[in-house]
């Protein structure tokens, strides 16, 4: 229970900064920085993907109805909730057990973080654009919109992540 | 039951991330018209890509009936040729050569390449030449058997035709009562032709038809029928004018007319001429 406690508030921290101060900010059409995926990546590895991904559905259904996505918010984290131990294994040949206890995320180098994290940014985002637009009548402006996108969500995120990891996974 | 408890153990983390995941497509795309178009059009051509892909595999598969159907098919044609062979009917095919039985008329078929109809030396390109059987002077017809012109000149590959509508255009007629006349034209109307030198003991009616009557052509070719006549200045023949019995300008698969004998005749009339 007390295990938990810290990942509910990132949660609510997460979904707090998302909800009333990145959505509410107007840089450019093609620049969306999304933090609350980290919420789906930094869960416990070990935890059964059934678990991720019920986790994922209810974060996403809290953006929905926060931000009126209409179930968008939800088909786009959901993949990343199933896909996650898949992504990690293929970014940085990391495979978790679900008896696993012991933190994974503390154990990688910085290297195989910021690519299993930009991997996870950048998968998010092209669903989500994707199926934002439903169009592919500017693809040039569409891949823009998702690479710099998922590039600022990695640099805000970065600090967070870091933070999040060093006090709370790894104790 | 134990194996299908095990199954669904297995894959349930699967379908419940399906059956989440399709529920929050299916809300989304129902959000806004939009979404509901955009998502109906893609599925569609999704759909019909599918369905596409079926059609192939099954039209693959309905080969060998297709192969039956043909089959069956060309044993009617065999029944039919040794019948035409025998004699059943008049007319016999060679290749694409449609021959009169024992008939000095050989029969080559062509489709119409180009063709004016509103000039005075109006002409016909056909996509026959030499090399498939034609030669100047030769009759072109209509599958309906109505006179259309008479070949000109021929490359390899195509020729050349005079049709009626040409101010140098001339052959004989026959009105069906016997009476002989030369048909021209006068370049009035590409829906008539002149017919002259009718002679004056014939009796030309309206409506009458008339027929070629050339060496070049068989019996029984209609030029067109008889819409107005009149006796010349002197009294010494008739004139008539003649709607055209072919649709000139809606001309498309033609016959080419070989008289085999042709060459002879005009060999003949060379050496009564010198």
């Amino acid at each position: 229970m007390f295990r938990s406690v810290p990942y509910i508030g990132m949660t609510i921290i997460l979904l707090f900064l998302q909800i009333f101060i990145l959505d509410e900010l107007s840089i450019a059409m093609w620049l969306r920085p999304m933090l609350f995926p980290l919420i789906v990546m930094l869960l416990p590895m070990e935890w059964r993907t059934i678990w991720v991904m019920l986790s994922a559905l209810v974060v996403g259904v809290i953006m929905d109805v926060s931000l009126g996505g209409a179930g968008l918010y939800t088909a786009t984290l959901l993949p990343l909730a199933v896909m996650r131990r898949w992504i990690l294994y293929v970014t940085t040949h990391r495979s978790v057990e679900s008896g696993d206890q012991t933190s994974l995320l503390s154990r990688m180098s910085l290297r195989q973080l910021m690519i299993y994290v930009a991997a996870m940014f950048v998968l998010h985002h092209s669903l989500f654009f994707i199926l934002e637009t439903l169009s592919f009548v500017t693809p040039l402006r569409l891949v823009a919109t998702i690479v710099l996108s998922s590039l600022l969500s990695l640099v805000i995120s970065w600090p967070i992540l870091r933070l999040f990891i060093s006090k709370i996974v790894t104790k | 039951m134990h194996r299908l408890l095990e199954f669904i153990k297995l894959i349930y983390v699967l379908v419940l991330f399906v059956v989440l995941e399709g529920f929050a497509l299916w809300t989304y795309a129902t959000s806004s018209p939009y979404t509901e178009a955009k998502i109906l059009s893609r599925t569609t051509a999704m759909g019909a890509a599918v369905s596409g892909a079926v059609t192939n595999v099954e039209n693959f598969f309905a080969l060998p009936e297709a192969n039956r159907q043909l089959t069956e098919r060309i044993a009617e044609l065999n029944e039919e040729i040794l019948g035409l062979k025998e004699g059943c009917v008049d007319t016999l095919y060679r290749g694409d050569e449609l021959v009169e039985k024992d008939s000095k008329f050989r029969y080559h078929y062509a489709s119409v390449v180009s063709m004016t109809t509103n000039r005075k030396h109006n002409n016909l390109i056909l996509d026959r030449g030499t090399l498939d059987g034609i030669s100047k002077d030769m009759g072109v017809i209509t599958p309906e058997n109505e006179l259309v012109g008479y070949v000109v000149s021929c490359s390899d590959h195509y020729c050349v035709v005079q049709p009626m509508l040409n101010i140098d255009f001339s052959t004989g007629g026959r009105l069906e009562d016997g009476g002989l006349c030369v048909i021209w034209w006068s370049g009035a109307s590409k829906y008539e032709v002149e017919a002259k030198e009718i002679s004056v003991y014939s009796e030309p009616n309206v409506g009458m038809s008339v027929e070629v009557r050339s060496e070049r052509l068989p019996e029984g070719v209609l030029i067109g029928t008889v819409t107005e006549y009149e006796l010349n200045s002197t009294k010494s023949a008739y004139s008539a004018k003649i709607a055209i019995a072919a649709n000139m300008s809606k001309l498309d698969d033609l016959l080419i007319v070989e008289n085999t004998h042709y060459g002879e005749i005009e060999e003949l009339m060379n050496h009564t001429q010198e």
